[in-house]
């Protein structure tokens, strides 16, 4: 366990990253990020959701990624990504390159997840220590949206199972794995995004910013 | 390039297998949850596991919210196969055309759509919405034929829905004709919805002055005679008016049953206009009486009514054979009968009516061929007939038939057979060479009445059929497989009859023959491969091709002869014959029903790609590439040669072939 936590945040190690590690985030950097102006249905979004030891970013482990992204439509398969930190017993540059693989894979995409202090403070944390990558990306969070888009249905942030529910969505029973909860996820903004169009809010960019304010308002208001 | 470069080149690529390798595992994990929902779902829980791979490896999640349309016809060429995972889904016909029996239909989770358009890679004909919010897994088309070839039990769930979708083909494949053709009404409507509904009739003793007076009065050209019963005896018309009344100086006092044409021609409301056009064709008449179920009059159908569905008028036809002159009259005739059949085939008409269809009229022709000729070539006193065999022989001929006749004839007792022979000889080969120039090309193998081989006395076709069936050599066999399949079409019937009954008592005290004709109809079997679909490969010179006479009708035929044979039936076409063996010998009917759907779907297949694919004015062939077959075709096509494998191992189990 401890190893497991020395490998996954063993401080600013920037210095001692593999050279392809390092070639690749050179790469990821210049990439440029894709345009947020096009409709939901040109845009690529990454639907992201996380396993962790803990709810605390600060001090519990990040175990794994599972992404899917959705375009044109539809939760393509071949446009997936999972990773599983927890059975990882090889030497830390593994990891590097696995964190650095979903950069590339996410490709600057809008990423979209349920709750994103918890997501993304787990992820800003895997990657600044591993990488020295200040990991900034265009969020849409569903915790907030949800109830700003489906005020019919909740009105405040409440836990994913209320949205699966309320959608009628088949959870399935027992534990769902990281997959399985990004799977419905991107259910629930595939459902979402045809909300947001009926308001007139139908390019990411103004997802994104939507999905600001509602937090913004909901955590000042 | 230098070697730091290639050194950070494939430390890149570890970064990028790194990624290659996560993304398959998030595309296996998600597999994995598409799969649980498969594994709760017919047909997908009953498929193996590699097919389940497939679906879930290739298969997008896909949302409508309630109201969208998720695919019409409007929508082009259908580009997926879509389950739905949650929700409804309502398919709603499109268009006037009810191509299947429902209009509306209200699909749930686990049902999937539209199977018959993307197995057919043609428009749905139907538009799919979402009734509410709407969760669908989407297989591209391509992944769907994929696992329609590698998952029989996805083929099967596949190919029964698709079978229910028969007639939805023969709708597609009408669809196609009419385009070409500027008919749109059906001529298999009943006849109640067609002609006149309250028909004048009158009783028998009425007066030929009252009868005429009604006529006059009413403004028809014809009138039905019928009993207070409201049965029809007769009907009167304006030409009997000429011939019967005013040129045989019958009195007008005279009752009109004197001058009626008696025993009227009727059908039933239920028969089809294609019925009264069969009748009219056959028997040369121009009304048709129609009748409840208690025989009762209730309309008329006349020529004119039916011409109404035809560009080309079957009378007209009839008429212009019937009258002409010369061969050149006849050939326009001849083309007429082609333009006809196509409109027929254009408005849904089967195969098996039509093929009956297209030989009334060729016999028509054929027998106006013999008889102008006759003109030239007296046999008065001579009993003797002319004979059809092979595909006309049964009733069965396609567009593209070439001749297959023979004479049979009585000599008179003083006569020497020879020489009466030779005046046949030269009076067939002038038949011959007019019925080539009407379009029934001369036979290849010249079987054909002007080869003294097949213009016989009847005691001479008698020993032949003899000596075929006591030594079943090949060329017997073969033989066998044309002249046994013979019909009059002029002259003396009673000969053909007296030719099929010594047939008949031949083959029957001959299990041998018949064994031996069994084995040989079992030598060419249907084009069923094992891997592939279809074996394309059979025909030198035609690679990817199919002969749908050599590989498929022809099977169908060549069992319906030996069980024909083996019954006692008297028929010639293989349907009746099978129909009618399949009675005798207590062969279940919806057993023969499949076999004879798919003997009429083939010979549909060979009159489409006839008249659609062959050269104006060519011969068309057999010969068709399966590859070019829509995907409903051809899993209908695979159907009906695997009912012709079907019918053949029936005949291999009867006979004991090995």
């Amino acid at each position: 366990m401890l190893g497991l936590k020395k490998f996954l945040f063993r401080g600013s190690a920037q210095a001692n990253l593999p050279d392809d590690v390092r070639a690749s985030l050179d790469l990821w950097r210049a990439s440029k990020a894709p345009p947020l102006d096009d409709v939901h249905f040109h845009t690529r979004y990454v639907v992201v959701d996380i396993v962790s030891s803990g709810t605390n970013p600060e001090s519990d482990r990040l175990l794994g990624i599972a992404a899917a992204a959705v375009w044109k439509g539809a939760i393509q398969p071949d446009d997936t990504f999972y990773v599983d930190f927890s059975t990882l017993d090889g030497e830390g540059s593994t990891v590097d390159r696995e964190l650095t693989a979903f950069l590339l894979f996410a490709a600057k995409a809008p990423l979209v997840t349920y709750h994103i202090p918890y997501v993304g403070g787990f992820l800003q944390r895997a990657f600044k220590e591993r990488l020295g990558v200040d990991f900034q990306p265009q969020w849409i969070d569903l915790a907030w949206l949800l109830p700003s888009m489906f005020d019919d249905k909740g009105d405040s942030v409440m836990p994913m199972d209320h949205w699966i529910d309320v959608f009628g969505l088949d959870a399935g029973s027992g534990r769902r794995d990281a997959m399985a909860n990004t799977l419905l996820l991107a259910r629930i903004f595939q459902m979402m995004t045809v909300r947001a169009v009926s308001k007139q809010i139908d390019t990411a960019a103004h997802l994104i910013a939507e999905s600001r304010a509602s937090s913004f308002l909901r955590r000042t208001h | 390039m230098t070697t730091q470069q290639q050194a950070g080149q494939e430390k890149e690529q570890a970064v990028g297998q790194v990624e290659m390798s996560l993304r398959q595992d998030g595309r296996a994990r998600m597999a994995g949850n598409t799969q649980a929902f498969l594994r709760n779902h017919a047909p997908f829980n009953k498929m193996q596991p590699d097919a389940l791979q497939l679906f879930a490896d290739k298969a997008k999640i896909v949302f409508y919210a309630a109201g969208s349309e998720i695919v019409g016809p409007d929508s082009g060429k259908v580009r997926y196969f879509y389950l739905i995972e949650s929700g409804k889904v309502q398919a709603r016909q499109a268009g006037e055309v009810t191509v299947t029996e429902y209009s509306i239909l209200s699909l749930g989770a686990g049902e999937s759509f539209p199977i018959g358009a993307v197995t057919a890679g043609r428009p749905s004909t139907n538009v799919y919405k979402a009734v509410e919010d709407t969760f669908c897994y989407q297989l591209p088309a391509d992944d769907f034929l994929v696992l329609l070839a590698s998952s029989p039990e996805f083929n099967l769930f596949c190919t029964r829905y698709i079978a229910s979708l028969l007639d939805q083909s023969r709708c597609q494949l009408q669809l196609q004709f009419a385009q070409r053709a500027s008919e749109q009404q059906t001529l298999n409507s009943p006849l109640h919805g067609i002609g006149s509904r309250s028909p004048i009739a009158v009783s028998p003793e009425t007066p030929l002055r009252a009868a005429l007076e009604t006529m006059s009065q009413a403004g028809v050209g014809s009138l039905v005679i019928a009993g207070e019963d409201r049965k029809a005896v007769g009907v009167f018309t304006r030409t009997d008016l000429l011939d019967r009344v005013v040129l045989a100086e019958l009195p007008l006092t005279a009752p009109v049953s004197q001058a009626m044409s008696p025993h009227p021609f009727m059908l039933a409301e239920h028969a089809t206009a294609y019925d009264a056009m069969y009748a009219m064709a056959t028997h040369g008449i121009r009304h048709v009486l129609v009748t409840d179920a208690e025989g009762k009059l209730t309309g008329v159908v006349s020529e004119r009514d039916l011409f109404s569905l035809q560009r080309v008028g079957l009378r007209q036809i009839r008429q212009s054979i019937d009258g002409a002159h010369n061969v050149e009259a006849l050939q326009q005739a001849a083309a007429d009968v082609r333009q006809l059949s196509f409109n027929m085939l254009a408005q849904g008409v089967g195969a098996e009516q039509l093929t009956q269809f297209i030989s009334a009229l060729n016999d028509a022709l054929t027998r106006r061929v013999i008889q102008l000729n006759l003109e030239k070539h007296h046999f008065d006193g001579i009993e003797w007939a002319w004979l059809a065999f092979g595909s006309e022989g049964r009733d069965e001929q396609t567009f593209s038939t070439d001749q297959d006749n023979g004479i049979v004839f009585v000599p008179p007792e003083d006569a020497t057979v020879d020489a009466l022979r030779a005046r046949f000889l030269a009076y067939a080969l002038a038949v011959n060479k007019d019925l080539d120039r009407c379009g029934f090309p001369l036979c290849k193998g010249n079987i054909m009445a002007s080869n003294p081989q097949w213009c016989l006395t009847l005691d001479e076709w008698k020993d032949q059929f003899a000596t075929w069936i006591r030594t079943p050599q090949p060329d017997a066999l073969l033989n066998a497989t044309i002249f046994f399949d013979f019909r009059a079409l002029y002259g003396k019937a009673d000969l053909a009859d007296t030719m099929r009954r010594h047939l008949l008592s031949l083959t029957a005290s001959s299990p041998m023959f018949l064994r031996a004709m069994a084995k040989n109809a079992l030598d060419v079997e249907p084009p069923l491969g094992k891997i592939r679909d279809f074996l394309t490969d059979l025909e030198p010179g035609q690679p990817g091709k199919i002969d749908l006479k050599k590989y498929g009708s022809r099977i169908f035929v060549d069992v319906a002869r030996i069980y024909a044979m083996a019954s006692g039936v008297h028929n010639t076409n293989s349907i009746q014959r099978l129909r009618l063996a399949a009675q005798r010998l207590s062969i279940r009917s919806d057993e023969i029903d499949a076999v004879l759907e798919g003997l009429n779907f083939i010979q549909l297949l060979r009159l489409q790609h006839q008249y659609l694919e062959g050269e104006p004015g060519t011969q068309g062939d057999n010969l068709i590439d399966p590859d070019t077959l829509n995907e409903l075709d051809r899993r209908i096509l695979k159907e009906s040669f695997r009912q012709a494998r079907k019918i053949q191992t029936r005949l291999k189990l009867d006979y004991q072939v090995q």
